[in-house]
């Protein structure tokens, strides 16, 4: 005798499986979608396991202190793709953890991720706490404008020789006269351009900033 | 001998429930015409079908419902083909969210390498990635990767194809928003890319660039 499940009994089953298959594929490709965006906040493998603690440790402080915890983990990554021993990606971190922490000081507590990050690479070209406040002063009309830019050419243009204190008043100046983000990083190039070419830093960026702030006057309506 | 034992018994109570029941001749003929008047079942047909089918009256007034029966094994089938689907088109709206937004080429600040991005600053979702086009010259090499926080620092996650008609070696990635710092690995030498931006991180050796990706530019 075959047994034969009633069309009804069959037809519900369909269906609840239909509704649980159709919610585990959604679900399953939005989960997909989160991985994509989001980096991996987890500790190499190859790292001892009282390496990992320790970075655990570091990287908990940050984040419990309100700061970006991204930066660091790529810092212990990179560590590990450039073979450092254990004790110099450890010393790193903890560089980083600190140079975040006075950017975001310098910044203020409303500064973006992006902002204290840049914040913390100038930091650590030479810029001071107090020339990052000064920028961030600076903002002038464009005062939810992010520093991301100004920050990164300011942190360019110190490690390429320029002397920090020198670098960060002329990023202030074309910051606080509402200079674009663009205009700031052909700023940059020009400059880059200019030390290879065998100019001196001072003279390098007094004549580009005079150029950029006298192109400026001039387009003004 | 106990009744239900005699033969004779039982014999009389089958030859009473053999007898013909007289049935009127009327409701015979009804009967019969109601059966040939309805419809022969079909595969699929429920019991409620068949019998609705005998009744005339019934069938007349009520609209007919079709019932699709799936199976087991049927609906497994097709709630995959849907999960599929669902999946396929979360994929494309995703992947081609930015479809319109490759970044304008900049054009290169020295002849050793070239580097796509956009640098304005404009507000997004944190979908909304960019393609970013990464350059180097360097005709000489025979292995060019890209390492960086993007790709945990993986160097081969992301090799560089080499163009032969210029020696430029070059690959295309989606980022989301964001500062990204990353190096050149050619040949096993960790470099900086000459035309981008510098990040103050010698942690380990050479300082690596820095690119900026800030959703649509405005």
């Amino acid at each position: 005798m075959i047994a034969r499940m009633p069309s009804a009994i069959s037809t519900r089953i369909g269906m609840v499986s239909l509704i649980v298959a159709l919610v585990l594929g959604l679900a399953t490709s939005a989960t997909h979608a989160s991985a994509q965006e989001q980096p991996d906040r987890t500790l190499p493998a190859q790292l001892s396991a009282g390496t990992r603690a320790t970075l655990e440790r570091l990287i908990d402080s940050a984040r419990v202190a309100g700061l970006p915890v991204d930066p660091l983990y790529s810092k212990v990554r990179e560590g590990v793709f450039r073979s450092a021993d254990e004790a110099r990606v450890v010393a790193a971190v903890q560089r980083l953890g600190r140079d975040l922490g006075d950017a975001r000081s310098a910044l203020g507590d409303s500064a973006r991720t992006e902002e204290i990050a840049a914040g913390a690479n100038a930091l650590r070209a030479g810029v001071r706490p107090a020339d990052l406040s000064k920028l961030r002063d600076s903002r002038g009309r464009r005062g939810d404008h992010p520093l991301t830019v100004a920050l990164v050419v300011l942190a360019d243009l110190a490690t390429r020789g320029v002397p920090p204190a020198m670098a960060a008043a002329s990023v202030n100046e074309l910051v606080a006269r509402n200079v674009s983000d663009g205009s700031l990083m052909s700023f940059r190039q020009n400059v880059e351009r200019d030390l290879v070419g065998g100019r001196s830093a001072a003279s390098a960026l007094d004549a580009r900033t005079k150029s950029m702030i006298d192109e400026m006057e001039r387009r003004r309506p | 001998m106990s009744e239900p034992d005699d033969p004779r018994w039982l014999s009389e109570i089958s030859d009473e429930l053999r007898e013909e029941v007289p049935v009127r001749a009327a409701w015979r003929s009804r009967l019969l015409d109601d059966v040939a008047r309805s419809r022969r079942p079909a595969l699929g047909d429920t019991y409620d079908d068949r019998i609705d089918d005998t009744g005339a009256a019934i069938a007349e007034a009520t609209p007919r419902r079709r019932r699709i029966v799936l199976t087991p094994i049927a609906s497994v089938a097709a709630a995959l083909l849907f999960a599929a689907l669902g999946a396929g088109v979360t994929y494309v709206a995703l992947s081609g969210r930015n479809a319109n937004t490759l970044a304008p080429i900049a054009s290169a600040s020295r002849d050793s390498a070239t580097r796509t991005t956009t640098t304005l600053v404009s507000t997004q979702t944190p979908a909304d990635r960019e393609t970013v086009r990464f350059a180097l010259s360097a005709p000489n090499a025979s292995r060019v990767a890209l390492v960086g926080s993007f790709n945990e620092w993986n160097p081969i996650a992301t090799p560089l194809v080499r163009d032969p008609a210029t020696g430029t070696w070059m690959v295309s990635l989606r980022l989301p928003p964001g500062r990204h710092v990353y190096a050149f690995v050619v040949d096993g030498d960790v470099t900086a890319d000459p035309a981008a931006p510098r990040a103050a991180d010698d942690d380990f050796g050479s300082a690596n660039s820095v690119v900026l990706v800030t959703g649509n530019a405005s």
